[in-house]
């Protein structure tokens, strides 16, 4: 597939001039002021279509992933014979239920890099996007309740510093000034003994930039297609039954709506990848987990940074509504399941009053789950498969919403120039035969 | 929190067992290719489905043991008996209602279990 350069400078330079053309129209105050005087009605921020016979590229997943891949092949490559399917609605996976913490003090050289481009993105995003997505970069603390926690900090701050990351180890007296309600006295059972500060991390509102890349992706002629549940996909020529495998072709995909065809199919479904590419013949080194959070009734604002406790299992950020949203590590039996559990309050409530224990008095408001894959070295599994065609972005564990931009980034270029970039080379499948992984658990395991 | 049926101890709540993964045979390491050590050790078929697992009841009878679990619903079916050779005994589904230490819902997953019709209390 050859890229059109020309469309996608336009795009940027439309974007540049903020002029209209190929940018969606603005949400403006007096827009507001004039349809809550006329009644006017908004228009609709991204179309229903009728399914065509066939695609340039189909993406499966209208999650953040799937919807900026589509919203970059658009924008970057001029790219936009391209059809996005979810068999729910836009955001109902991963990317309607995360905590939304953004940050890129990882571990690894290769995840740090990423994680860094996503940042960036996501700092320019509200401008490209046209839309407000509330990014506060309040800063991300991660505290250390052992001396072997408090080595992983220090190594994790040499790592980002050499990269130009903002990130170092602060002692007791700066947690506290940074956030007074934690209790860092010596009586907890766990007492903290400093943490990993990392000032431009922060939260962001997860539906808006869902929305802005749907948006976006719509405005430039991608057609985005929700209740289209994929139930097989169409390859040709490989080992295994039915033509699929190692060694196939992708034609196209089986979905409740009929058969459409495509060379390229793009795996953006994060729980459900293994279901996906089990369906084109590939296996994935995947398992799927639940992840729970929960939320407070809101309060005046008093907690300024993101809390994350590894050893507690716990993390906390306070909203611009001032509720608590609370998040933990994912539940430990692989299941499909997204129903709440009693044990995940109580263990929370019992670890949040460890930390805080002058919220004892708040009430929760809600609690929910949402599907994680989850990868064994905590890095994603980005790029070609085995079969010709079929494109994995999965294996975005707890961690991925923050990655949502730079994967979109990346895979478009990928599909637009059919190399692998050099940004998600570290992050291809077969790192596992290699024995190439990526380990990033010590970043990623509870700070999400 | 799931009702997990050991066949040593009975039922017994999730957090007194551990659950080591989907049961794969291991190739021999002597003569196993890179692609084959590979999938051993990191590829999973994480069906939505019926699934059979590897267990350890590390709180109660310390045994390692096989279940199969439902992953889209958590029900667990035919547990095995003990002295079961487990794993390799042929079974039959048969809901066994209220007979049996081993039959009862689940206190949040709703499931319930059943398990071998030749059974027998051993
Ligand atoms: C409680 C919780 C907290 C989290 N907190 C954070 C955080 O603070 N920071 C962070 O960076 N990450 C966080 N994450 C992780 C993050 O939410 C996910 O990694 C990310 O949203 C994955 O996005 P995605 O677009 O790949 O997939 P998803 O948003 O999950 O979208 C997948 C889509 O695929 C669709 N689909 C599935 N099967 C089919 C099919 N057969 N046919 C058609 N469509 C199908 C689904 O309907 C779904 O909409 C959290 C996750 C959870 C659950
Ligand atoms: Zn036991």
């Amino acid at each position: 597939m050859t890229a059109s350069n020309a469309n996608g400078a336009r795009a940027r330079l439309g974007g540049l001039l903020g002029r209209g053309g190929d940018r969606p129209p603005r949400y403006s105050a007096g827009a507001l002021a004039r349809k809550g005087l006329t009644g006017e009605a908004w228009p609709r921020v991204w179309q229903d279509h009728d399914l065509k016979k066939t695609y340039d590229v189909i993406i499966i997943g209208a999650g953040v992933h799937g919807l900026a891949t589509a919203y970059y092949l658009a924008t970057n490559h001029g790219i936009t014979n391209v059809a996005v399917l979810d068999k729910g609605y836009v955001g109902g996976g991963g990317s309607g239920r995360n905590t939304a913490i953004v940050r890129s003090n990882y571990l690894t050289p290769e995840g740090v890099a990423f994680y860094d481009r996503s940042l960036d993105l996501y700092n320019s995003m509200a401008a490209d996007l046209n839309i407000n997505v509330m990014f506060s970069e309040r800063g991300h603390m991660t505290l250390a309740h052992t001396d072997s926690a408090l080595r992983t900090m220090h190594w994790r701050a040499e790592v980002n510093k050499l990269q130009g990351i903002n990130s170092s180890v602060i002692g007791p007296d700066e947690v506290k000034g940074l956030a007074p309600s934690l209790d860092t006295t010596s009586h907890p059972r766990y007492p903290i003994l400093g943490a990993l500060y990392h000032p431009p991390g922060g939260i962001i509102r997860h539906d808006a930039v869902n929305w802005g890349y749907a948006r976006g992706a719509d405005h430039l002629g991608v057609e985005i297609h929700q209740k289209t549940e994929v139930y097989d996909i169409l390859v040709q020529g490989g080992e295994l039954a039915e033509g699929k495998g190692a060694g196939g072709k992708v034609t196209g995909v089986r979905t409740n709506r009929g058969d459409i065809s495509a060379p390229i199919v793009v795996n953006c479904t994060a729980g459900w990848g293994s279901l996906i590419s089990a369906m084109a013949g590939v296996r994935l080194p995947i398992t799927t987990h639940p992840l729970e959070a929960a939320v407070t009734e809101p309060v005046k604002v008093f907690l300024p940074t993101v809390v994350v406790s590894g050893s507690l299992h716990v993390y906390v950020s306070q909203t611009d509504r001032g509720e608590l949203v609370f998040g933990a590590s994912v539940d430990p039996l692989n299941t499909y399941s997204m129903r709440g559990s009693l044990s995940f309050t109580e263990e929370l409530a019992g670890h949040i009053l460890e930390l805080m224990p002058s919220v004892s008095k708040m009430r929760l408001l809600r609690q929910w789950a949402g599907l994680c894959d989850m990868t064994p070295d905590y890095s994603p599994i980005m790029g070609f498969t085995p079969v010709e065609g079929h494109l994995t972005d999965v294996g975005w564990g707890t961690y991925g919403f923050k990655a949502g931009p730079v994967s979109g980034e990346t895979m478009a270029e990928c599909i637009a120039t059919n190399t692998t970039p050099k940004l998600i080379e570290p992050f291809k499948l077969e790192r596992f035969n290699d024995g190439t992984l990526v380990g990033e658990k010590g970043a990623a395991a509870v700070g999400h | 929190m799931l009702l997990v049926p050991c066949p040593h101890c009975g039922p017994r709540n999730q957090s007194d067992l551990r659950l080591v993964g989907e049961s794969h045979s291991r190739p021999n390491p002597n003569t196993a290719t890179r692609e084959e050590w590979g999938s051993y050790l990191y590829l999973r078929d994480n069906p939505a489905d019926w699934l059979t697992e590897t267990w350890y009841c590390r709180a109660g009878c310390r045994q390692f043991f096989k279940l199969e679990r439902n992953t889209a619903t958590n029900e667990f079916r035919n547990p095995p008996m003990p002295g079961d050779k487990i794993g390799i005994a042929p079974y039959t589904t048969i809901d066994v209602g209220s007979s049996g230490n081993q039959a009862g819902a689940n206190a949040d997953g709703g499931a319930t279990f059943t398990r071998r019709m030749d059974g027998g209390e051993k």
